[in-house]
């Protein structure tokens, strides 16, 4: 690949593309009109039980005595299951270290040692006031310093480097150092977890989970219940949102029901709470980045080291593949030259932390963005010059593990939104309202992304999927990916309409089961679309070309003796047609196949092919080319392609308490070639909001026992419907050169959430603002994630916050 | 004495009685009458996925009008929404044609994994119910939608469905739904008390403060339930449900709100929506403010009184209570025998400690009432929460001040002052020694001053919404801001 020319550097203009007239939504209509079927609307069936979790209120504890009794002894309780009811307690997506109920000793606040079920929610609500547990409370670890200092780390440390950091850093004109807090977030999807399993007596466990991983929730179900594989069935129809928290922590929710249906052989159904979903589940996970930054007078980044520490909580879940996508963007859009990052997980007591939106990828780049507003303030020098001086751009575009930025975008987007978004002229009006001591500080700040699609394990970058073609040539479509309101299922379905060339409306996206495809990878990475997208497609392609080779065969027949006039008597031989490519041209367009002037309907050539018992479905398996990441080395092609952005964001902050308004946000973000405008354009607005609240108000409050008491919108505050940018212009660039990837779009998930950053550098560029106009100097003003309006206002009023706090 | 509570679902009438009729409505909603279409995510009234649209025609009025308009149904007891009439998501369409919210939301993408959606398409029908076909700017939508919570969409394409929504005639719920018929049925049945029990509950709805005094003093303990806003949430969360439970829905005296010279009166059961209303020219700042405090979903429902009775330390009204002489009205009949005794309790000597309240067993609260604003009074009211909004105060702040002489830039006459905090300690405070130190001439040297006394008066607490010093911080920076706001103006 890195013979590609240079000069491919793609347009990208002052153009938006407009969005065409996307279709709606595959679930649209029965969104809106309460008809799409959650885990928890399936009915009830007779004899159906309910479950409820009993677990650890401690950080650390040993369970001294569980007394289920009396509960038991409630009228309508069916059963109780504990660790001793798991036929193998011990489960993990990356490391095999968790156990699904706790044996003896509970390591986080909210460890589940219990599942009850009963009849009817009176029921089970009176036996869990009357479960009795008595732990003995033990010495935890509750922070990353903690676990440093004693040593408890997951994994080994990982490492990335080019060049020699220390030298680069000992010869650079400037230096900075310092560290950047980031705390988690709380996924907040609206539909906690649930799962419904039913113990069919004539075939396998059925699970019915709002899983984004259906093959590891179905592995994980038959592990627990002491079952082949084969004994197992995962279904997951749609997701009330999911964003990375029902990746790996669907499958013990999934695990409990089971297990109480095996135990009874009754159907069992446990939908928790939102209060015990955010106690129980692990969040975004904490990291604490120590950085050193070289750099010259132009503002020219030299060097960084930087050793990242994250909080992965009590079990190692996927927090040592985050930290690997950390690493892999502490770059983020900017070239330099020496550069060395460390990471490593630590084990704590809490929830085990796992994916969300972004995975690692946020906070190597908050630690960047961050260092560039550091760098820029100390030289006296506008941000986005420094971001315009270090960006990716041919000649400097191979990153610190040497894969080549290629379809870079990144320059164009940033000369483009600074033009769009009237940055300068804003810049000069900001600083002229800041200098009035007494207004509202203000701040703007732009920031980028660039990230890498493809899971960084190569072997998850597969697919599979089935394309079944019926007699009246509409199409059922399976894969193994999930809906959870991306829309996954449109743009597949929009993928495989493109390929046989009929209209959207008639395929149709089946439900996600482990029953038809399997050993798939979760829906995750933002690749969902890609990797099932290209595996129906290679599905597609083989059917087309059956089809295509049929359709020349028949040009050439009579049409009396096509096999519709004569299959029935066996009159006529059968076509022997190929999976080979046609020899002739042959289009598949607007539910008609055309080879030259002949052209037969795409319903009437899949009948024909029928008849001929030619097949007209297809399994297509895809696996994602060119890849080659040795973690070891820290080396290699870790991405398919790169999803690239930009936003600016401009922040007001309420001096008197430090709260903040986002006064206005421009955003640019690089689709490709988008195969549904508006889904795409909601995954930027949706991301990019959600990722705000991540910076700003969503804060996590554990009490002294290591117990999440934040666990409610009334404690844990997402962004309202009042809280969006008061201005908000997000639009999709022109980018055809995209080839790397199916029909040239690129990723949407999470790569718009990132840009939230520049909320996050905007709000600190008002507070450092704010204070130089009181003191005139240039301080760096460290500001955690989130910052929320207690610790703004702490920036603000250091000095008033000491005097109350020293009274 | 009915046995039943009797609420129109969708038009169809339905008897509920025993188990049912204690469960909540949208679980009941989900899990007894078929209609999954509404959802459940917190169960506290804090995210709008259970909106309903909920029309109520007091009883002891002539008119049978009572608009729809949104509420949370996964914390109202069934039992409460007795002689309602009740429309949910699977009531919207009408035939195979989506209503106008549904489509709206529909062709603008406002859906993505579609959890919240109903409650969306609720809230922005409720809105359609109130605004008509008039178009509706962003602001007022969003005001509209402040009770909805969604993760997917970064409401930017909510928005955008809730100012193009097309509206149609057609699709109006009022008329479709609130048949003079079926309100006639509804207010034929609520002549009749209603008594509910079940597995050691009782739920009582009686037609007469005399029989809801007598209820009160045979039921030590008994909880008073307005919207159960307050009280459905630890239900939601675990709790048992209290033994003997009154709703006071059915007395006609209790809805009453009315404006005399100097004082606006509320009835227990009046909601905040109606207080706002009441007090836009009465108590503006106090109107200005409600609509900062909770989502149309709660102030549709929830009570002034329970507001008040709740007694929470960063209860919203309360500050501003405080600081408008706001009495208590209570009644009771000691024994359960004789006249109804009446009196009245200074809004100041309410709150004994946290959450106690200085009533008397077997008193309940029927009215309060409070002072309008004077012309020569400056009344202003402060909330600092995490979020700007639907949030729960880290910090609240009233301050009444009667002026004296001309204005002059830079200083003001203060004759009086009331100055009232929520959230610096165990229950709402009054602050009599700043008010002492206001009384004078207020200048732009005097602030600090009292700012450092309004520090060194109160002593909060550490906790989920905030650190002791923030709000030390919050409550001097809420009277420098006031002050600031007086002084400039």
């Amino acid at each position: 690949m890195a013979d590609r020319a240079e000069s491919e550097t793609p347009r990208v203009g002052a153009a938006v593309l407009p969005d065409p007239g996307s279709v709606p939504h595959d679930s649209a209509t029965t969104h809106v009109t309460g008809r799409s079927e959650y885990v928890d609307d399936r009915p009830m069936l007779r004899g159906e039980l309910l479950c409820g979790i009993v677990y650890s209120p401690h950080a650390r504890a040993r369970l001294t005595r569980l007394d289920l009794s009396a509960a038991l002894a409630v009228p309508g309780v069916a059963c109780a299951v504990t660790a001793a009811d798991v036929a193998h307690n011990l489960w993990g997506s990356i490391i095999v270290d968790q156990p699904l109920l706790v044996e003896q000793e509970a390591q986080y606040a909210g460890e589940v040692v219990a599942v009850l079920a009963a009849e009817s929610r009176e029921s089970l609500a009176k036996a869990m006031r009357a479960v009795r547990v008595e732990w003995e409370k033990l010495p935890a670890i509750r922070s990353i310093d903690q676990a440093v200092a004693a040593g408890a780390f997951i994994g080994a440390e990982r490492s990335i480097a080019r060049g020699d950091a220390d030298a680069a850093l000992a010869a650079a004109p400037h230096r900075l150092s310092g560290t950047v807090v980031i705390e988690g977030a709380d996924h907040f999807y609206l539909e906690s977890q649930a799962a419904i399993a039913y113990p069919r007596a004539d075939g396998p466990m059925e699970v019915h989970s709002s899983t984004q991983h259906p093959t590891e929730t179905q592995h994980v179900v038959a592990e627990a219940i002491g079952v082949p594989f084969n004994e197992v069935v995962c279904i997951a129809r749609r997701l009330g949102g999911g964003f990375g928290g029902k990746e790996s922590q669907a499958a013990p929710i999934a695990a409990y029901a089971a297990l109480v249906a095996r135990k009874t052989g009754r159907p069992a159904r446990l939908a928790i709470s939102k209060d015990d979903d955010m106690i129980i589940t692990g969040k975004r996970n904490p990291f604490q980045i120590r950085y050193e930054v070289g750099f010259d007078g132009e503002g020219r980044l030299l060097a960084l080291k930087a050793q990242l520490h994250s909080d992965g909580g009590a079990y190692a879940d996927l927090s040592t593949a985050i930290m690997e996508r950390a690493l892999l963007h502490s770059d983020n859009a900017y070239c330099i030259p020496d550069m060395h990052v460390r990471g490593q997980v630590c084990r704590t007591n809490h929830h085990p932390h796992t994916a969300f939106r972004g995975f690692g990828g946020p906070k190597g780049v908050a630690m960047i963005e961050s260092v560039i507003e550091d760098v820029a303030r100390t030289l006296g020098r506008d941000a986005l010059d420094v971001r315009k001086r270090n960006v990716y751009a041919p000649g400097r575009d191979t990153t610190h593990y040497g894969q080549k930025v290629e379809n870079n975008c990144l320059p164009a987007l940033f000369e483009s939104l600074e033009a769009r978004c009237d940055y300068r002229r804003r810049r000069e009006d900001i600083t002229k309202w800041n200098a009035d001591r007494s207004s509202n500080p203000r701040g703007l700040s732009m920031t980028a992304v660039k990230f890498g699609i493809s899971f960084t394990t190569r072997f998850l970058n597969q697919a599979n999927a089935l394309v079944n073609v019926h007699r009246d040539g509409t199409v059922q479509v399976s894969t193994g990916a999930v809906e959870m309101g991306q829309g996954v299922n449109t743009r597949i379905a929009a993928i495989v309409a493109e390929r046989l060339g009929v209209p959207i409306g008639a395929v149709r996206v089946m439900v996600t089961s482990t029953e038809k495809n399997a050993n798939t990878s979760p829906t995750a990475a933002s690749a969902g679309t890609d990797l099932n997208g290209a595996a129906a497609a290679a599905a597609c392609d083989r059917i087309c070309a059956r089809l295509a080779n049929l359709a020349l065969h028949l040009r050439d027949l009579p049409p009396e003796r096509w096999p519709s006039r004569t299959a029935g008597l066996g009159t006529q031989p059968e076509a022997q047609v190929t999976d080979h490519p046609p020899a002739e041209p042959v289009r598949f367009e607007a539910g008609r196949v055309h080879a030259g002037p002949f052209s037969i309907a795409f319903a009437d050539l899949a009948r024909e092919a029928w008849l001929s018992r030619i097949s007209i479905c297809e399994y297509g398996h895809f696996a994602t080319p060119d890849l080659g990441f040795n973690k070891l080395t820290g080396q290699g092609r870790a991405f398919l392609y790169y999803t690239q952005g930009v936003a600016a964001s401009e922040v007001e902050i309420d001096r008197f308490s430090g709260e903040v308004k986002v006064r206005r946000v421009d955003l640019l973000m690089d689709m490709g070639r988008p195969i549904n405008h508006a889904l795409d354009v909601g995954q930027v607005t949706g991301g990019f909001v959600q990722g705000m609240g991540w910076v700003t108000t969503e804060h996590l409050f554990y009490n002294a026992d290591g117990l999440l008491v934040s666990h409610s919108p009334s404690t844990y505050k997402i962004p309202s419907i009042q809280d969006t940018p008061r201005v908000f212009n997000a639009h999709l660039v022109f980018n055809e050169g995209n080839a790397a990837n199916i029909r040239g779009t690129k990723a949407a998930g999470e790569p718009p959430l990132l840009l939230s950053l520049s909320v996050w550098t905007a709000i600190r560029d008002a507070v450092m603002n704010a204070r130089a106009a009181r003191s005139g100097g240039r301080d760096l003003v460290p500001m955690a994630i989130p910052a929320t309006a207690e610790r703004v206002l702490r920036a603000l009023e250091p000095e008033a916050f000491a005097a109350i706090e020293t009274r | 004495m009915r046995d039943y509570a009797l609420l129109h679902v969708n038009g169809v009438p339905r008897e509920v009685r025993g188990r049912e009729a204690l469960m909540m409505l949208a679980t009941w909603l989900r899990k007894e009458a078929g209609l999954p279409g509404t959802k459940i995510v917190c169960a506290e009234g804090d995210c709008g996925a259970c909106t309903v649209l909920r029309a109520f025609d007091t009883p002891g009025t002539e008119s049978l009008d009572a608009p729809f308009e949104v509420m949370n149904s996964c914390i109202a007891i069934v039992a409460q929404m007795d002689g309602a009439h009740i429309v949910t998501v699977e009531g919207m369409q009408d035939g195979d044609a989506l209503a106008p919210a549904q489509e709206a939301m529909r062709r603008c993408h406002g859906s993505q994994c579609g959890f919240c959606t109903p409650g969306f398409v609720m809230a922005l029908s409720g809105m359609l119910e109130q605004h008509g076909g008039v178009a509706v700017e962003r602001k007022v939508a969003a005001n509209h939608l402040t009770g909805n919570l969604c993760r997917c969409t970064g409401y930017e394409p909510i928005l955008e469905a809730a100012c193009t929504v097309r509206t149609s005639p057609r699709h109006v719920v009022g008329p479709r739904y609130g048949t003079r018929e079926r309100r006639e049925r509804a207010r034929a049945a609520m002549q009749d008390g209603l008594q509910i029990e079940h597995d050691g509950v009782r739920f009582a709805a009686p037609t007469s403060l005399r029989e809801a005094c007598a209820f009160v003093a045979a039921h030590p303990g008994c909880r008073v339930v307005g919207a159960s806003t307050d009280l459905g949430v630890p239900i939601n969360k675990g709790r048992p449900m209290p033994e003997a439970l009154l709703s006071l829905h059915l007395i006609p005296e209790l809805h009453e709100a009315r404006l005399t010279r100097s004082e606006v009166v509320v009835g227990a059961r009046v909601p905040l929506a109606k207080v706002r209303h009441l007090c836009e020219q009465a108590a503006p700042e106090f109107a200005r403010f409600l609509n900062l405090f909770a989502s149309p979903q709660i102030k549709n429902v929830a009570t002034l009184v329970g507001n008040i009775a709740t007694g929470s330390p960063i209860g919203d009204t309360l500050p501003f209570l405080l600081v408008s002489n706001a009495m208590v009205h209570v009644a009771s009949r000691p024994g359960g025998r004789g006249a109804v005794q009446r009196r009245e309790i200074p809004m100041t000597r309410l709150y004994r400690g946290y959450r106690q309240l200085a009533l008397e067993p077997g008193e309940l609260i029927t009215h309060v009432s409070f002072e309008r604003t004077r012309p020569k009074e400056v009344v202003r009211l402060f909330k600092v929460s995490q979020r700007k909004d639907l949030d729960i105060s880290t910090v609240s702040a009233a301050f009444a001040l009667t002026l004296a002489g001309p204005r002059t830039k830079g200083s003001r006459q203060v004759t009086e002052a009331r100055v009232a905090l929520g959230g610096v300690a165990a229950t709402p405070i009054r602050l009599p020694e700043v008010e002492k130190a206001l009384v004078g001439t207020l200048d732009a040297a005097r602030i600090e001053p009292i700012a450092a006394l309004i520090g060194r008066a109160i002593a909060p607490l550490s906790d989920v919404r905030g650190t002791a010093a923030y709000r030390t911080m919050l409550a001097a920076n809420l009277f420098r801001q006031f002050a600031q706001e007086l002084l400039d103006g």
